[in-house]
């Protein structure tokens, strides 16, 4: 079974071919807002290195995010219209189940991260049970000290992992340490999801076939549009006003 | 990016008569495909429009946009390769607007055209939207002869270009602030005509009397550029100082004076070029006075006027695929490493 695996979620873009857990081709560039000019011949590039053509290619895979909406949406885009040509099904993955994918030797429970912005966090708790990740806290997005509550609720050892954490650690860590948890913080290479793990994860879910067609797939947001939460606000405002 | 230069066809072995061309819309707020054969018979063009979504916000909301093309992409694709009759092993290109537009809109159908192009193995052509509304004007009438001269007018852009070729073109005159489409929005919704303001005001229009207010029609008899920010101001101001005003008088009146201004611009510079050919495109064009008066003052100077379908104003994936067949022509594919262009000019090459 050969899959094509996309990620362009944060800012980097990230393609890899694997036949089944085999992987056979993998590109990662850090982007910067480049996705669209360099997805695309990457692509190009990484099926050459593999000696696939695109037409073999049995199962796409794509990072839905959470994660940059533009950059997000190029993968996604990409991926859709792939599958739609070639006519085989799509499985979408989450970013912070690669993430937590990609340290799931951990004992430890994880805490998948991604840089939301504006000093907020999407994240997602996993456990490893007999080698495979298992979600205990779906995705979610919110203040870092809405995270910090949710790690000492929890009150078990934690790997965290992640853009999201990384660029708060010094102040996620301080905080963390008064409560005496036991944290470890994941390696910055892991930082970004990255097409290999993500075409990992996407070869066990395709051969249980969770996968969906090209107009199924959707992307995951878990935050709506500025206009949307504003209007939002102002209805609720005039509702009580009236 | 450099100016166009004069041309050979150069790619003429790329396209013929038969090729057909995959054409992808996403520069605003229409998710559009369409599969034109030899750049001008179109076998489908199916147009997913966003307008409702954006309705209550008054305007269109770019990350609002971007998400619903995602969501539309796939099952509009599909549409217009079901109504093609055609398979995608029959298509010879693919064509996506590449700018102006909106950026995280403009990604979306180019990701798509990309990948539907790399899967196919055929060419890609990043299609400039400007000039995909001269084809549109053009894809309705098949003896337009150049020189031609077209008013672009759209809720994005005001201007009258000088087509002296497939691929030459130069804008002549244009708006110096609001375009057309933007002072219909604004003046509709400060009337409280809701949005989108162009069909509102038309069908006021019709109800009022376009002579009951002289608004000023801005360097009517000066040059080829316009101004519509002070016609917006002396609406606004005779509303707050006549609160009793009839809405559909203000509408009609504020409609004629954007259209005397449109149409005498239009036909000076036809005059001053020696363009025989006059042409509308653009979601404006869609307006009714504006097609009436333009056909009627044409006729007055004995020029032929093209004035394309409804359907052919707003946008459309068929203008993209047919002004890609002639792009494909002219300067051959475009690199698969191309981005999204949001301020790219008419002029501009990809
Ligand atoms: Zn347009």
């Amino acid at each position: 079974m050969i899959i094509l695996a996309i990620d362009t979620a944060t800012g980097a873009v990230s393609v890899a071919i694997a036949n089944g857990k085999k992987l056979l081709a993998s590109a990662h560039v850090s982007s910067d807002r480049r996705h669209v000019e360099l997805l695309a011949p990457m692509i190009k590039n990484v099926c050459k290195q593999a000696d696939i053509s695109l037409r073999e290619i049995d199962v796409v895979s794509v990072d839905v995010g959470p994660g940059l909406f533009t950059g997000m949406r190029v993968g996604i885009a990409t991926a859709k219209t792939i599958s739609q040509a070639l006519d085989v099904p799509i499985v979408g993955i989450s970013s912070l189940d690669v993430l937590a994918r990609s340290v799931s030797t951990t004992e430890r429970v994880v805490l998948a991260t991604i840089d939301a912005r504006r000093g907020e966090l999407y994240w997602a708790m996993y456990r490893n049970d007999n080698s495979t990740c298992v979600e205990v806290k779906p995705p979610v997005v919110g203040t870092v000290s809405d995270c910090i509550v949710d790690l000492v609720d929890r009150g078990q050892a934690t790997l965290i992992v992640g853009n999201g954490a990384l660029r708060y650690q010094t102040a996620m860590a301080q905080s963390l340490e008064e409560t005496g948890l036991s944290i470890e913080w994941a390696s910055e290479q892991l930082a970004q999801p990255s097409a290999t793990v993500l075409a990992l994860v996407a070869a066990e879910r395709a051969l249980l076939e969770e996968w969906q067609t090209a107009g199924e797939l959707q992307a995951l947001y878990l935050r709506a549009p500025d206009a949307e939460i504003n209007w939002l606000t102002r209805s609720e405002q005039t509702r009580f006003a009236t | 990016m450099s100016t166009h230069e004069l041309t050979s066809s150069s790619f003429d072995e790329l396209v013929s008569s038969s090729s057909v061309v995959f054409g992808i819309e996403t520069s605003c707020d229409e998710t559009a495909a369409a599969v034109v054969m030899g750049g001008r018979d179109v076998l489908s063009s199916v147009v997913a429009s966003q307008l409702e979504i954006h309705a209550r916000f008054g305007g269109v909301v770019p990350e609002i946009a971007s998400r619903a093309h995602l969501e539309a992409l796939t099952a509009v694709i599909d549409q217009a390769l079901q109504k093609s009759g055609i398979g995608f092993n029959r298509i010879d290109a693919v064509a996506a607007t590449v700018g102006p537009g909106l950026v995280g809109a403009l990604l979306v159908g180019v990701s798509a055209a990309k990948s539907l192009a790399l899967v196919l193995d055929v060419p890609f052509v990043g299609v400039n939207h400007l000039e995909a509304h001269l084809y549109a004007a053009m894809l309705d009438d098949a003896n337009v002869e150049f020189p031609l001269l077209v008013l672009l007018v759209s809720g994005g852009h005001t201007m009258f270009v000088e087509v002296r070729e497939h691929g030459q073109y130069q804008i002549v005159g244009r708006t110096r602030d609001d375009a057309a489409g933007e002072a219909f929005d604004k003046v509709a919704r400060f009337l409280g005509l809701g949005y989108p303001g162009g069909p509102a005001i038309d069908a006021q229009a019709h109800l009022g009397d376009a002579k009951a207010i002289n608004f000023p029609r801005a360097m009517i008899n000066d040059g080829l550029d316009v101004s519509f920010s002070g016609l917006k101001t002396a609406v606004i101001n005779h509303v707050r100082k006549f609160p009793s005003v009839a809405t559909a008088d203000v509408a009609a009146s504020f409609q004629s004076a954007v259209v005397d201004v449109l149409v005498a611009k239009t036909l000076r510079a036809a005059e001053h070029l020696g363009a025989r050919t006059v042409a509308l495109g653009g979601g404006v064009a869609a307006n009714s006075l504006l097609r009436s008066e333009i056909s009627t003052a044409c006729a007055r100077k004995d020029f032929r006027v093209v004035l394309p379908s409804l359907a052919m104003c707003t946008d459309n994936a068929a203008m993209i695929a047919s002004a890609g067949w002639y792009r494909l022509r002219l300067s051959g594919p475009t690199s698969l490493d191309a981005g999204a262009y949001p301020n790219l000019g008419l002029t501009c090459a990809i």
